[in-house]
C-alpha cells in the first residue's frame, strides 16, 4: 500500500486535474452527450463531505458501476478547522486537498458545475452539454439567501460570510489581522436551520481568542438571529468566561447591513458599528436543488427517504449532506460523510436489485474553543421503523487538550476516509 | 499538522471499467461492512485507523472488541465520543462488528516515530512484558491486549487515564496495572508508547 504526505497528495492530484483536464475536453466547449454511459452510471453531483464520499463508496461497493462526479472546485478545502484559519492557529493548505485519491478509485471527475437535472430523462445538464445517468447523487451544499439581508447582495465583495472555507476564509483573516487594535468586530448568526450548528459559536471563540491575545483593546460582538447559542450552549458559555471582549447578544437578527457606513441593522432597529463584518447570511439547499424541484414546501431544503436517501419528490435522484432535512440529525460534515457512504451503499444495492440494508449515520462533532482546546459533542442513531432516530447525545464534560488532540484524529481520519 | 495519506496504489487504474454484470467481492462486501460504515469517519475503513489518537481495530480480537464496547457502553470507560457509538454498535450486533474487524487484515500505524524514543521506551518496557509478554502480543486467556503497531497517541493517552484512575476507574482487576502507571513519569509514558508502536 502507498502512503502519500499531504504534500505528495497535492502533487498527485495536480496530475490527475491534468487528466480531467482533457477527459472534459477542456479546449473544445462541453456539448451533447459529452460522456456517452457504456455501462450503469452513477452520476455524483458535488465533490464536499458527501458527495466526494458517496463517489468513492460507489466504487468501493460495486467497482463495475462507472461513477461520475461534477465538481467545479479543483480542490477540496475543509470547512471543519477553518475557524483555526481565522486566528492563525492553522494554515488553509493544511485544509487543502486535490481529488486524486477519488481518480484512484476509479471516479471520473470533472470540475464543471451542473447546470440542470431532467429526471425524466435521467440526464444531468453540463452547460451545452449533458451526461446520463441511471441514478444520481446530489450534494450541492448550500446556498445563501442573500435577499433576506437588505443590501447584501450588493455587497458580497465587500461583507464577507466565509461560510465555504476557501478565499473568503483567508481574506477575512486577513481583515481581522488588520483590523486596529480598539476595532469592533461584529459576527451575525443566521436563523436555523444552517450549516454547522456550532460553527458560528466556535468562530467567535477564535476571533475572541485572536483579539484577546493580539489586541486586547478590540471587542466582538456576535448579533444571534437565535434566541439562544444553538448548540453545545452551556459549554460554549462556560468557554466565554474566558473572554470579557465577547459581547452576545441574543435574538437579534439582522435584516440590513451598510458597508458605506459600516453598520449592520437588527429587526428592532438597532444599528451596531463594526471595523470588520463577517455576516454568515441565511440559507436554503444548494440552488440546483431547489431548481430540479428536489425541495418541499418550505423552499429551502430536501426531503428523502432515511434508508437509501432518495428524494421523495424525484424518482432515481438521491440527496445528502447539508441540503436535507426531516431527519434528527444536524447539517455537520461527520452525517453528510456518513450519508454519502449509506446512499452509496444503499444506489449500489439498488442498481443491483438488491433490498439496501437498515444503515444508521453517526455525528462525531469537535469545536475548538482557543488555541489548544476543544469541546465535543456526539450522536449516536438507529433505524426504527424506517427511520432514522437517535439513540444517545453525549456531550464532552467541559473543554480540554484531549478533545482537540482528538479532534486532529477525527479530521486525519475522516478526510481520508472522504479523499483518499 | 502533517496529514498521512493512504491511497489504495496499483490495485485500481485511473480508466474506467465498464463491466456490466456485478462485480466480484469488493471491500464492503464483507458481513458486517455496512454496519461498520458509521466507525469508518474515526477508524478508518475496514477499522486501518490512520491518525495518532483512534486505534486501529482492524484485526482486532473479538474478546477485546466486545469488553470494549461493553465497557464503554455503560460508562465504565468514560468517553463522550464512544459511548454514544458503543450503544450503537450494541444496537446494531456486536457479534457482527466484532467478527467483521476481527476479519480485517491489519496493518501497523502510519504514524512514526523516533528510533531514539522506541530505544528508551524497550528498555523501560521491562516492566510490562509480565503481562504483555515479550513480543507486546498479549494474553488473551488473561485479558491483556496486543499492542503492538498501535498509534503512538492513543498508546500513551490510555496510559494516562489508567494512572489517572479515568479509565474504568475503581475496576479491581486494573488495581495494579494503575499502581505500576502512577510509578512512571509521563515522559517515560511517550516512550513506552513509541517502544509498543514500533512492534510488529
Amino acid at each position: 500500500m502507498a502512503r502519500l504526505t499531504r504534500r505528495e497528495f497535492l502533487r498527485t492530484s495536480a496530475s490527475g486535474a491534468g487528466l480531467a483536464l482533457l477527459a472534459a475536453g477542456c479546449g473544445p466547449a462541453i456539448k451533447g452527450d459529452f460522456a456517452p454511459k457504456a455501462g450503469r452510471r452513477v452520476v455524483v453531483i458535488g465533490g464536499g463531505w458527501g458527495g466526494a464520499t458517496a463517489a468513492k463508496y460507489l466504487r468501493l461497493a460495486d467497482a463495475s458501476i462507472e461513477v461520475v462526479l461534477l465538481e467545479p472546485n479543483r480542490q477540496f478545502v475543509s470547512c471543519p478547522f477553518s475557524n483555526l484559519v481565522l486566528s492563525g492557529v492553522r494554515s488553509i493548505d493544511g485544509l487543502t486537498f486535490g481529488y486524486g485519491g477519488l481518480r484512484s478509485h476509479g471516479v471520473r471527475v470533472y470540475h464543471e458545475a451542473a447546470s440542470a437535472i431532467e429526471p425524466d430523462v435521467r440526464r444531468v445538464r453540463v452547460g451545452e452539454g449533458y451526461l446520463e445517468y441511471d441514478r444520481l447523487i446530489v450534494s450541492p451544499g448550500v446556498e445563501f439567501q442573500w435577499e433576506q439581508v437588505d443590501g447584501l447582495a450588493a455587497a458580497q465583495d465587500r461583507v464577507l460570510h466565509a461560510w465555504k472555507a476557501g478565499p473568503q476564509t483567508v481574506e477575512l483573516a486577513r481583515q481581522l489581522a488588520a483590523m486596529p487594535d480598539g476595532g469592533v468586530f461584529v459576527l451575525t448568526v443566521p436563523p436555523v436551520a444552517y450549516r454547522c450548528p456550532p460553527g458560528p459559536y466556535e468562530r467567535a471563540c477564535q476571533v475572541a481568542w485572536s483579539l484577546k491575545t493580539k489586541k486586547p483593546r478590540s471587542k466582538l460582538v456576535v448579533l444571534d438571529a437565535n434566541a439562544n447559542v444553538v448548540s453545545k450552549a452551556a459549554l460554549f458559555r462556560a468557554a466565554w468566561k474566558d473572554y470579557p471582549n465577547l459581547e452576545y447578544r441574543a435574538s437579534n437578527k439582522v435584516v440590513k447591513v451598510d458597508p458605506s457606513t459600516r453598520e449592520v441593522t437588527t429587526e428592532f432597529g438597532d444599528r451596531v458599528k463594526y471595523d470588520v463584518i463577517n455576516l454568515i447570511p441565511p440559507q436554503r439547499a444548494g440552488t440546483i436543488a431547489v431548481q430540479a424541484d428536489l425541495v418541499g414546501a418550505d423552499k429551502r431544503w430536501c426531503e428523502v427517504n432515511h434508508l437509501t436517501y432518495e428524494s421523495v419528490k424525484h424518482k432515481n435522484v438521491h440527496v445528502v449532506g447539508d441540503s436535507t432535512i426531516g431527519l434528527p440529525v444536524p447539517k455537520s460534515g461527520n452525517i453528510a460523510n456518513a450519508m454519502g457512504k449509506i446512499c452509496a451503499v444503499a444506489v449500489v444495492h439498488l442498481l443491483n436489485g438488491k433490498e439496501p440494508p437498515a444503515m444508521a449515520p453517526g455525528n462525531t462533532c469537535y469545536s475548538w474553543v482557543n488555541d489548544h482546546e476543544a469541546i465535543a459533542v456526539v450522536n449516536a442513531y438507529k433505524i426504527e421503523g424506517g427511520k432514522v432516530v437517535q439513540i444517545e447525545q453525549k456531550l464532552t464534560p467541559g473543554q480540554s487538550a484531549q478533545w482537540a488532540q482528538n479532534a486532529v484524529g477525527w479530521a486525519t481520519s475522516v478526510w481520508q476516509d472522504m479523499l483518499a | 499538522m502533517r496529514t498521512i495519506f493512504r491511497l489504495i496504489g496499483g490495485s485500481l487504474s485511473l480508466s474506467v471499467v465498464l463491466a456490466s454484470g456485478p462485480a466480484a467481492a469488493g471491500p464492503l462486501d464483507a458481513p458486517g461492512a455496512a454496519k461498520a460504515l458509521a466507525c469508518s469517519a474515526c477508524h478508518g475503513l475496514g477499522g486501518q485507523s490512520p491518525s495518532n489518537m483512534m486505534p486501529i481495530i482492524a484485526g482486532i480480537a473479538p474478546w477485546y472488541f466486545k469488553k470494549a464496547i461493553e465497557d464503554y457502553a455503560a460508562g465504565r470507560r468514560p468517553s463522550p465520543e464512544m459511548e454514544p457509538y458503543a450503544k450503537y454498535v450494541l444496537e446494531a450486533g456486536v457479534d457482527d462488528l466484532a467478527s467483521y474487524f476481527a476479519s480485517q487484515p491489519r496493518q501497523p500505524t502510519a504514524v512514526r516515530v523516533d528510533a531514539g524514543v522506541v530505544e528508551r521506551g524497550r528498555v523501560a518496557s521491562q516492566q510490562c512484558v509480565v503481562c504483555h509478554v515479550e513480543s507486546g502480543k498479549g494474553d488473551p486467556a488473561k485479558g491483556i491486549p496486543d499492542l503492538r503497531g498501535q498509534p503512538p497517541g492513543y498508546l500513551a493517552n490510555q496510559m494516562l487515564l489508567f494512572k489517572a484512575d479515568r479509565r474504568n476507574p475503581g475496576d479491581a482487576t486494573l488495581k495494579a496495572l494503575k499502581e505500576l502507571m502512577k510509578s512512571i513519569p509521563d515522559d517515560q509514558i511517550a516512550d513506552l508508547a513509541a517502544y509498543y508502536s514500533s512492534l510488529r
